[in-house]
Parts: C-alpha cells; structure tokens; sequence
C-alpha cells in the first residue's frame, strides 16, 4: 500500500505541472472567499475519490478474468509495470508529455459550480502513466478490499499536491519545485521499471 | 549594519574552528550523550524484537522473541515472529513453537543446519511461511510471517 | 621544480608556510596518534609517520604554491581507495567474500555510512528507531559515532563536507580528472535538482517500507565496498543496479564530462549538505571588482555550483563544495575562500587560511585511519 502512495505522491507533482495550469487560475479566478476555495477544491477531490473507487472495481473484476493463473499474474503485472514505467520516465523527462491537461476543455463550461465537478473527472481520467500503473495494479491484487485500498492510498499520494494549490501562487521557486516534483516522477518510474523486470524474470525462472 | 555581519560572519568561522577542534576528542562523549537519546534505538524489524521467552534445553537455549508489527503510523497487519536457538546447535533441530504462550502450539519447524533444508508446519492460521533461516554467530534463527 | 611549485598570487614564502603548517603539524599527530603514540609495531609506526607527514607535506604546499584542489585531491582520492581497500579486506577475512548474508542482517553487524542518514529521519521522527541493522554505539562504523561526526562537519562546512570528508566522494573526483579535455562539454543544468528528488523517494520509501531504500537498491559505492549476497532475481537486480550505477556515473561520466556526476546527479545526501551550505560560515566567492566574466571557474566547477548567470552577479550557489578548483583556476584572484558575512574581495587570505585550517583538519584525522591501515598493511607485506 505504501508503494500505492509513493506513487500518488509522486505522480501528483507531474499532474499538478500540467493540469495545475487549468486548476490554479480556476480556483484562484473564483468568488473571494477561503470559503468557496475549500468547497471547489473539496467537490474536485470528491469527485476524483469516486472515479478511483469506480475504476478500482471496474480493473479487478477485469483483472480478475484475465489474471487467471500465478503465472500470467506475476508475468502480465510485470510486463505492464516495465511498459508503464518507461512511459513514466518519458512523461516525467518531458519530450513526449502532453502540455496541455484534459481538463483544458473544462474552460468551454457554462455552469460554474459544474466545474470542480468535470476537472474531477477530466483530471482522475487523464489516464497518464501513473494511472496506468495503478490500475495494473489494481487489477493484479487477490482482493477487491485489496484492490480499493490501493487506489484509495493513490488517491491520497497524488491529492496531497492539490491541497496547497490555492496558495501556489505564493510559494517562492516554484519552479524548482516542480522541477524536483518532476524528477522524483521519474523516479518513481524507474522504481516500477525495475519492479516489473524483476517480476518478469522471477515469472519466467518460476514457470 | 555590515560592521555587524563582519563580527558574526568571523565569530561563526571560529566557532566552527572550535566545534572541528573538539570534535575528534569529544567525539567518544558526544556519541554516548547521542546514543543515550529516545530514538537511538535499532527498530525491531530489524532486530527481531524483544524476547518473550527463553527456554534452556541441552546443548542450546530456545529464545522465542515477542511478534513485530511495527510500522510507520502504528502496527501493520503483518510482522514475523523471530526464534533462536543459541548455544552448540545440532545438526537437526526440531521444535514446537508457541509464540504467544497461549498452550497451543503455533508451528513446528525442523532444520537440517547441514543443509539448510527447512520443514515447515503452521497450526495458527496466522503464521505463515519461513521468511528467513539462517545460521549466526550465537547459533541459528528463524523468521516466520505472522499475520496481526 | 620551481615549475611545479609555482606560488599563486595566494602563495606564500617557504617560512612562513612552515609557519602555518605548524599549528596542523602540532594537532595533527595529537589526533591521529590518539594522544599516545606507540612505536612498537615497526609497520604501523612506519604507517603512522608516512601518512602525517605525507598530509602535512600537503597542507604545507597548500600554503606554498597558493593552490587548493590539487592538493585536497590527493588526500580525498587515497581516502576513497584506502577505504575499499580497508572494508574489502576485512570483510574477506572475517567472511571470506564481500557480500553480506542474511545473518549479518539478522545480527545488525553491517557498518553504518553517512549516505544513509537522510533516510532515518522520517522513521526516527514516527517511531523514535533507526531503521538500519548496525550497532548504535561500540563498533567500527557506529550509528551514533557517524551522525556526530557527519553532523559537526557539516554545520562547519556545510557541503564541503562533499570535497573534504565523504570517504566515497574521492572516486568520482578521481575518475574526473582522469582526461585532459572533456568529452561531453554540456550537460543540463536541470539536472543537479535530482539529488532532491532521489532525496524525497528515498526518505519516503525507506518510511514506508522500513529499508534504508538508497542502500538497498541504488548506491554504486556497493561495488567497492560491501553488498546483498546474490541468492535470487531480486538480489541480482540490485546488484545490476548499483554496477551500472557505479560504471555509469562514477567512471563513465566523470570521465567524459570531467564532473563528479555521481555527487552532484545522485547523492541524497548531497541534498541535505546542499541546504546546509545556508547556515555555514565558509562560503566561496566571487569579487566583481576584479572579474573579467572569462567564466573559467563555471567551466571547471566540479559540482555545477557556478553558472555563468551567477557569475555576472557575483554569486556562487548553494551546491558548492569548496573544493578549491575555481579558486585555483581564477587568474585574477576573483574568486575565493570567504566567511559569510564578510564582503567578497575582502579578507581574502584570512579567510582561506582560517577555512584551509578547518577542513584539512577534519579531513586529515577522519582519513588518517583508514589510510594507515592500508599503508600498514602493504608494509606488514614489504618488511
């Protein structure tokens, strides 16, 4: 579980670099008042919250038919893991990230308190590496409790970069910080790139 | 103003001419003073916990630790159990262990230290496999997983 | 040689460096010989007295030629490979390999080393334990005897304990000075941010996970040092991991780059001494009265602390080591040794002499064992 969270955690800063470009001016843009800011911000996490849980049991019921023997189940995961990982390297190095966040065509939207709402889905759906390999994740545990405890500790890892969001615009270097933000993405990338290899070799010597 | 940061700046330089001065003589004293503090402690996942348990048999004395289940924010749902057996440890050592001193028997384990071949027999379903067995410099231990 | 010991513009008179070198003459051998020498073992005495001389020799040449780096460099290299040296072959002689088992970890017997400190921060706040399987007090390479030592020297030098105490630093400092030219002549400055973020993986995986995770996984020195036994997949990843790691940017881009990639691209460590170099007294730096903007001390910065921006505005930033080459490299004295506080260009000499006594000190006794050791050994060969 712990690794779930290093993952959130260290996604969240790549996410927050892109997507931060929509959520900041919303929330700052917004009626004064910390109290509007709390409530946007708390309907965005909720609404995040809900998509992990939905896609937390969507994946292991998914995983559940596919992952069907010990071995596809070490081999599969790690396979996935390595692709994801270097597809989080990538991300997190910067030639093949995606500028703009989906939650961009947030901006179209009319209804106002609509919008926390639709950059919670749009921003829990972006379906970026990190996701990718929670949800392999997600889809390789032995139970759904299992399953929902991962996403939920991803959940948790990833928001803990939203929560100063209003305040961004006061925080000195910030730059640096999410350069360093950045690179503790690939990291993390790394981290799983080796943890999928060592599951794929340790799948194949064990049959 | 700057006559000031030039007597602190020069002051600080001495003072840490002082500290590397005093440093290597002083360090015996200051590494017992560290080492007296709360958290100098090696955590006993590592160490294998406290010991609940001894029992002397013939050649060897059976230490049975206390289960570990620390974690970061509390106990984690699983830990292990640590036995040794200290002392001149026989080529087979075979036991039955009861960890928690409950009167039931909680696994038994019997260990070719020859060959480091291990038989494994759990009768609480909350133990699980042998996460380590090795030989030591006082004799021989294992680790079993445990669930909390 | 007169052309080999050519004085800068900060060297000084064969007196009056002998003046200078007295006081360290003096400490030193208190220091290294514990007090109370004893002559009886002829091999360790001969160890003894070539290892302090051989040092002061080097500090007096310091004040001599009025050079740093090159001098500070010979010192901190032999370190590094007495060091190996010294672990290699107690370990082969207590365990006949260089690995570590399982009941060496079960034992807590594995030496501690400064780079794991950043890592028992978080456990050690949450569960007031060090998460590392060594002994606290007592033994070769103690828990609390290292974070003292560690300690101390960085509140006095702050990341010059990178170029002047950390036993591993003299590798990737050696293999960069191996070429005349560099090969790869830019490298992304972007990159000296990845000590934090390595810093900010490990400290939390190591929390959740209860590993001193850098240690277990990444740290190339293992390969020079001690490491996991290869029993499985996992134990050869790491040991894949940390070879490559070594080869890659310790040997490799050392060479190519003449920067000690390793310190300044990997080291969490580094990061903490980074932050450190904040609060310390001595600082390098630049004296825009007599800069000509030549930028040849960004060009030879080991460490990517000097970058052309910070040299326009007289600045050198936080990743220095004050290792001394910039120094050595300035042709116009412009940039030097300070203390904080003290206007740049000013109390140039003060300032260098008083940061020279500091560090070389520190560096001279925190060596002068291990170096003693290994020379002791090749004579106990010899004689």
């Amino acid at each position: 579980m712990g690794e779930s969270f290093l993952l959130g955690l260290s996604s969240g800063s790549a996410c927050l670099v892109t997507c931060g470009m929509v959520l900041i001016p919303y929330i700052i843009s917004g009626p004064a008042g910390l109290r509007r800011t709390v409530i946007d911000l708390s309907l965005f996490m909720l609404t995040r919250f809900l998509i992990y849980l939905a896609l937390a049991t969507a994946v292991w019921y998914f995983g559940k038919a596919i992952f069907s023997s010990v071995f596809l189940r070490t081999f599969l995961t790690g396979t996935l893991y390595t692709v994801f990982a270097i597809m989080l390297v990538w991300y997190s190095i910067g030639r093949g990230r995606r500028k703009d966040c989906p939650a961009a065509i947030v901006k179209k939207v009319d209804n106002l308190r609509l919008v926390p709402v639709m950059l919670g889905i749009t921003n829990s759906l972006g379906f970026c590496p990190a996701l990718l390999l929670i949800l392999t994740k997600g889809a390789s545990q032995q139970t759904l409790m299992q399953s929902y405890l991962a996403f939920v500790m991803f959940f948790l890892g990833s928001s803990l970069w939203f929560v100063p969001l209003p305040f961004a615009g006061k925080l000195k270097r910030k730059e640096t910080l999410e350069l360093i933000g950045t690179m503790a993405t690939g990291v993390a990338g790394v981290i799983f790139f080796v943890k999928g290899l060592t599951l794929i070799i340790g799948g194949l010597i064990n049959g | 103003m700057k006559k000031v940061k030039v007597i602190l700046g020069i002051s600080w330089a001495f003072i840490g001419l002082v500290v590397i001065i005093i440093m290597f003589p002083g360090s015996g004293v200051f590494s017992e003073k560290l080492a007296g503090m709360s958290f100098m402690k090696i955590n006993p996942r590592l160490t294998g916990g406290d010991v609940a348990y001894k029992t002397t048999m013939q050649a060897c004395t059976l230490v049975v630790h206390k289960p570990v289940f620390d974690g970061l924010f509390g106990d984690r749902k699983s830990g292990f159990v640590q036995v040794d057996w200290r002392g001149k440890v026989a080529e087979k050592i075979s036991d039955t262990i009861d960890f928690d001193h409950d009167m039931k028997p909680d696994f038994f384990v019997m260990i070719n230290t020859k060959n480091d071949s291990v038989i494994f027999t759990p009768f609480n379903r909350k133990v699980k496999g042998i996460a380590i067995s090795t030989s030591t410099s006082y004799g021989w231990t294992i680790r079993t997983g445990l669930d909390k | 040689m007169d052309k080999v010991l050519t004085s800068s513009i900060n060297g000084k008179s064969p007196g009056k460096s002998f003046l200078y070198t007295l006081p360290m003459f003096l400490i030193s051998f208190m220091f290294i010989s514990g007090g109370r020498p004893t002559f009886t073992d002829p091999a360790q005495t001969a160890a003894l007295l070539t290892v302090f001389l051989g040092m002061n020799v080097l500090y007096f040449l310091m004040h001599y030629t009025g050079k740093t780096d090159k001098y500070r460099a010979v010192l901190f290299i032999v370190f590094a490979l007495s060091l190996s040296f010294t672990l290699i072959k107690n370990m082969i002689e207590i365990r006949h390999s260089m690995s570590f088992s399982q009941a060496d970890l079960v034992e807590c017997k594995i030496p501690f080393c400064h780079l794991v400190i950043p890592m028992l921060i978080l456990p050690a706040a949450f569960t007031k334990s060090i998460i590392f399987p060594g002994t606290i007090l007592g033994s070769f390479a103690s828990i609390s005897s290292m974070i003292v030592l560690w300690l101390l020297a960085t509140l006095v030098m702050g990341r010059g304990f990178c170029s002047w105490g950390c036993f591993y630093g003299g590798w990737d400092d050696g293999f960069s000075r191996l070429r005349k030219r560099k090969l790869i002549r830019k490298v992304g400055d972007a990159w000296k941010w990845m000590p934090f973020a390595v810093l900010f993986m490990v400290s939390l995986t190591a929390a959740l996970t209860f590993i001193p995770t850098y240690c277990d996984w990444i740290c190339p020195f293992k390969t020079v040092t001690e490491f996991e036994k290869v029993t499985g997949v996992e134990s050869a990843a790491k040991a894949a991991v940390f070879i490559s790691l070594f080869a890659g940017l310790v040997v490799a881009l050392p060479v190519m780059t003449k920067k000690r990639t390793q310190c300044s691209f990997l080291c969490p460590l580094g990061a903490i001494s980074t932050l450190s170099n904040k609060i310390t007294p001595f600082v390098v730096k630049i004296d825009k009265g007599v800069c000509t903007d030549c930028m040849k001390c960004a060009d030879v910065c080991p460490m990517y602390a000097i970058t052309p921006e910070g040299v326009r505005s007289g600045s050198v930033s936080m990743f220095c080591s004050k290792c001394g080459k910039c120094v050595d490299n300035c042709t116009k004295n412009a940039v030097h040794f300070g203390i904080r506080g003290v206007p740049a260009g000013t109390m140039k000499n003060f300032s260098r002499n008083l940061f020279l006594f500091v560090s070389f000190l520190f560096m001279a006794v925190f060596s002068s064992g291990t170096i003693i050791f290994t020379l002791k050994s090749f004579y106990s060969l010899i004689f």
